[in-house]
């Protein structure tokens, strides 16, 4: 793990106080950020705030469970995959099935000794780090490192959302490179990918709050939180500028480019769901490439005609 | 858990801890109260905060460097699971009252 990464979170859920001091000096040189809930609810409510990376949970405890507990957590989406160790003065090895088939990763007996806990913690991190890894990877495009597709879709909708939650703008820059078939017929496909990076860390490298995704092909889509459509339009400006001035081994003085298509949702907009802001992206794309590609059209309220 | 030289007293396995002696202390600090309420819950025979008290300890006293006050404790509970009668708890918790008397930081 980098060092620049936070600290991993691990919450104790364990009705004992003595545990909670116990763990906290046990556990104080780790490179771990502890919390503690004495009580099943109050574990549950960490755990949903916190999403820690590693949950230790008692068995037995006065009210809901370990197992009430273990079963809460893995029918959340969002808790499902914290991985669970149950630390247990109870070693019944029904008790100890039935915590691994409920969902359990591991199983540490108290009095638990130190070196092995610790072990166990270690080894459990490991495990989450792994299922985020891969988890991020099913969303990111393998040529480009853009965000893909899918999580194109999710992310548009959520900051949508929140756009209107809040009474903000969101806008949406659609990008198709011009011609791009006929590059990939005259200079192959590893030209075509070259150009498709390319225009990529471009997009990558714009300002920090902006999303760039691989859409599909050579489309790309680009969502802007809190960003107005005339400044989405200058935003675009500058991408369709840096690329169009690319240079291109193996083709000298070749120019390449591409067209974008502009739309932003706004507060009393007529652009009110996902799929019309995708919609009114698309047609301003289109719009672009009719009027002789290399440029930057519009979908906003400033010109009804989008 | 060590004897002392004299037979009377025990102290903590992390007796020499120093990350631990803070803890240590206060575990034993809380012992006479953690006693108390186990008895007052035998006497109201509550005997299921009996046995919620008596797995905490269990599950913690090894922990603090003190595994046969955690065994005593497991004799408790391991009792009531079994559903044994008020005198044999009342004779193990009297066990378990014995060597948390004789505990030291």
């Amino acid at each position: 793990m980098a060092s620049n990464e936070p600290l991993p979170k691990v919450l104790a859920i364990d009705d004992s106080e003595p545990i909670h001091r116990l763990l906290k000096v046990r556990l104080q040189y780790e490179p771990i950020e502890l919390h503690g809930a004495t009580e099943a609810q109050a574990g549950l409510r960490m755990a949903r705030e916190l999403m820690p990376d590693v949950i230790l949970l008692d068995i037995e405890m006065e009210g809901m469970d370990g197992f009430g507990v273990l079963q809460a957590l893995k029918a959340d989406v969002n808790l499902q995959d914290i991985p669970v160790i149950f630390i247990s003065a109870t070693a019944s090895m029904e008790d100890r099935v039935r915590a691994l088939d409920l969902g359990a990763i591991d199983f540490v007996e108290k009095p638990f000794e130190v070196v092995e806990l610790k072990a166990r913690v270690r080894s459990a991190l490991r495990v989450q780090h792994l299922v985020k890894m891969l988890a991020q990877r099913a969303q990111v495009d393998g040529l480009t490192g853009l965000w893909n597709r899918t999580y194109f879709d999710r992310r548009l909708l959520q900051e949508c959302s929140e756009a209107q939650r809040h009474g903000r703008c969101v806008s949406l820059v659609m990008c198709d490179v011009d011609g791009f078939k006929k590059l990939n017929d005259e200079r192959g496909h590893p030209f075509g990918d070259m150009v498709l990076e390319r225009l990529s860390r471009i997009l990558q490298g714009g300002r920090g709050s902006d999303v760039a995704c691989r859409y599909g092909g050579e489309e790309f889509g680009i969502i802007l939180p809190h960003t107005v459509g005339i400044e989405a339009i200058e935003v675009a400006e500058r991408y369709r500028k840096s690329f169009e001035v690319e240079t291109w081994h193996g083709a000298p003085g070749k120019v390449i480019t591409a067209s974008f298509g502009v739309a932003e949702m706004a507060p009393g907009g007529r652009l009110m769901s996902v799929a019309d802001l995708v919609a009114a992206a698309d047609a301003a794309l289109y719009r672009a490439k009719l009027n002789g590609r290399n440029r930057v059209e519009a979908a906003i309220a400033a010109n009804p005609a989008g | 858990m060590r004897l002392s030289p004299d037979s009377t007293t025990y102290r903590s396995d992390f007796a020499d801890d120093p990350d631990m002696a803070e803890i240590v202390a206060l575990f034993v600090s809380e012992l006479p109260q953690r006693m108390a309420a186990m008895q007052a819950a035998l006497a109201g025979n509550d005997i299921e905060r009996l046995r919620t008290l008596a797995h905490q300890l269990k599950g913690a006293a090894g922990g603090y460097g003190f595994p046969k006050l955690g065994e005593a404790a497991a004799l408790i509970d391991r009792g009531i699971k079994d559903g044994c009668d008020g005198n044999v708890l009342r004779s193990r918790l009297g066990m378990l009252t014995a060597i948390a008397g004789r505990i030291r930081p």
